[in-house]
């Protein structure tokens, strides 16, 4: 496909934005959403009408609450500039923040419906047996919820590649630093660039059906391959008798 | 070292005397008097009760998966007190589920080799050989879990909790869903020459009369919000077993084992009894249960001449009602004992038999079941 430079870069950038967004919330949303399917207190309600928040919010009123809150005039945008010697809004930091929140939900939700439906009864059975917590969730949650993790990554990471409004609103479009396809998409059009237009919404298009694709095919087929089958002692024992 | 460690805290425990499992004054929301109990280091305890009567939340309560208040302590290590409450992995149980609860995407011998991975008393080789052959897993071990049919699924369940070996286990009728001759002859000898050689204390909810009674030592009765401990099961307790009202209860005590004809020489107040194809190994001297289905006993009027049936009682037949298959079950009384004995009509006119008369019920070495 014909793309310009600034194209490919552009592309090059939605994909490490998603691709950091998602391995960010993976290591955020797993430990968040397992210790809520764990709680069962009045707080629990609460906590999750404002995971699901972003689901609803305009992803203005997102970006522009984001924008005041990241901006060096407030706490959080100080201490980074502090820290880095640079300000958080308008760098791809910022935006890498800003796209956790946004697509937080599309982490969270599907793994607390598997945590909760399929896993906790198998994770008390775990610790009816001796295991600690952590060894539960690594060793019994995570292989049952194997599907839920697959759907949940790949929900994660397309949602972010179409994401709009808040990167607009907190990154602007800086080429290289902070300019997605979608603005890429979007200043085309503005330019009455029809035809570069048409290449990126086409590359976005295929892009989010081979990841819908994908996330099917892993999270419902492939059982066994995230899991390394390791022989159980039992097993060896047996073979090895004549 | 927690076996160690658990290991020592036994030991002191039996030198002291005190009791394995106290329980004093536990409060659980389910029952309606708090539940006090001491229960020994080891042993088999039946806990039984109707449905609903709060066994599966005792054992909940007990192993610290819901919220109750009182004291529970094991061997002197604290379980739960005031405003404390030591999580359930770092108490020395093991908890089953009614549901079989497979870890999923795993196959049966992942799930096995998981519950080994936290184990808390190592088993031998041997041991555990016999275990999946008495539980008929072998060829199952490759096999998804999502596979399995119910009682495939229980049986893997109930292993994985054998393997973890803990030094108190609470089982929730974890052989509801297992076939009844499988359940009986092989499954129930061997959870049994399994305790003798690893002794744990057992809590054993069952509805079924005749595992609780060949399993367990002692009996627990939920009933109506109340706890207690008990000698028996309750009266009202029911075998599962369809054929079950024709089945004898023998508490026997061993004389000898004798190797060379793997026959195991039992007494019954004197009179001497032969059971071979006996599972466990037994000491002379101790008591053991065993079952007699009526169908295997045949009744003669007068002291039979020898024959390869090797057991013979006297008995006196009590009364006897007909079956709809054209059989007639007696019951027969030896020395105060109740014996179930089933013939044929045809037999029953023929010998002339009448109520009060004393008979000779003979049967096979093999016809003891449950050893």
């Amino acid at each position: 496909m014909n793309l310009s430079a600034t194209d490919w870069q552009a592309l090059l950038l939605t994909l490490k934005l998603a691709g950091v967004t998602t391995l960010l919330l993976a290591l955020l949303g797993i430990p968040l959403s397992w210790w809520l399917a764990n709680r069962r207190g009045r707080l629990r309600p609460l906590l999750e009408v404002v995971l699901s928040l972003p689901l609803v919010l305009p992803p203005t009123v997102l970006g522009f609450y984001l924008l005041l809150l990241l901006s060096p005039n407030q706490p959080l945008g100080a201490l980074w500039q502090q820290l880095f010697n640079r300000p958080l809004v308008f760098s791809f930091p910022g935006l890498v923040a800003a796209s956790m929140l946004y697509s937080l939900p599309f982490m969270v939700q599907p793994l607390l419906a598997a945590f909760d439906q399929r896993a906790l009864p198998l994770a008390q059975a775990a610790a009816g047996l001796g295991m600690p917590p952590l060894a539960r969730l690594r060793s019994v949650v995570l292989p049952a919820c194997r599907s839920a993790l697959v759907v949940a990554l790949s929900m994660t990471f397309a949602h972010t590649l179409g994401e709009f409004g808040v990167v607009l609103m907190i990154g602007g479009a800086i080429p290289g630093e902070t300019q997605v396809v979608s603005v890429a998409l979007y200043q085309h059009v503005e330019n009455l660039d029809y035809g570069g237009a048409h290449r990126l919404a086409l590359v976005l298009l295929l892009l989010s059906v081979l990841l819908l694709l994908l996330g099917r095919y892993w999270g419902g087929r492939l059982s066994g391959v995230l899991l390394p089958s390791r022989k159980s002692s039992v097993e060896s024992a047996l073979e090895a008798r004549p | 070292m927690t076996t160690l460690l658990s290991e020592v805290a036994i030991k002191a425990a039996l030198a002291k005397g005190t009791e394995g499992l106290v329980v004093d004054g536990l409060c659980t929301g389910v029952h309606t008097t708090p539940v006090d109990l001491q229960l020994p280091v080891s042993g088999v305890i039946g806990v039984c009760g109707p449905s609903g009567a709060g066994k599966s939340a005792l054992l909940s309560a007990l192993a610290g998966l819901m919220p109750a208040r009182g004291s529970v302590s094991w061997c002197g290590q604290r379980w739960q007190g005031r405003r404390f409450s030591l999580p359930m992995h770092r108490r020395s149980l093991s908890l089953g589920f009614q549901e079989a609860r497979l870890f999923a995407n795993l196959t049966v011998a992942q799930n096995l080799q998981l519950a080994e991975r936290y184990c808390r008393r190592p088993l031998q080789e041997p041991e555990r050989e016999a275990l999946l052959d008495a539980l008929a897993l072998k060829p199952l071990l490759s096999r998804p879990v999502e596979q399995l049919s119910g009682g495939e699924a229980q049986r893997v369940a109930l292993l994985r909790q054998l393997l973890n070996n803990a030094p108190v286990q609470f089982f929730d009728e974890p052989l509801s869903a297992v076939d009844m001759p499988l359940r009986i002859q092989r499954i129930v000898p061997a959870l049994k020459k399994f305790w003798r050689d690893n002794p744990a204390l057992v809590l054993w909810v069952s509805h079924d009369a005749d595992e609780l009674q060949l399993l367990a030592e002692h009996f627990v009765h939920v009933t109506e919000g109340r706890v207690t401990v008990a000698e028996k099961p309750p009266a009202s307790l029911h075998s599962e077993n369809p054929l079950s009202a024709a089945l004898s209860h023998l508490t026997l005590r061993v004389r000898e084992f004798l190797p060379e004809h793997q026959l195991l020489v039992l007494d019954l107040e004197g009179e001497v009894l032969y059971a071979d194809r006996a599972r466990g190994r037994y000491r002379a001297g101790e008591t053991v249960r065993a079952m007699l289905s009526a169908a295997d006993i045949s009744l003669s009027v007068g002291r039979p001449s020898p024959s390869s049936l090797l057991n013979c009682l006297p008995v006196t037949l009590v009364d006897s009602r007909p079956l709809d298959d054209g059989r007639v079950r007696l019951h027969l009384d030896c020395d105060g004992r109740k014996l179930w004995a089933e013939i044929s009509k045809y037999s029953y006119k023929k010998l002339q038999l009448k109520p009060g008369q004393s008979l000779f019920a003979q049967f096979k070495a093999g016809s003891l079941q449950g050893l």
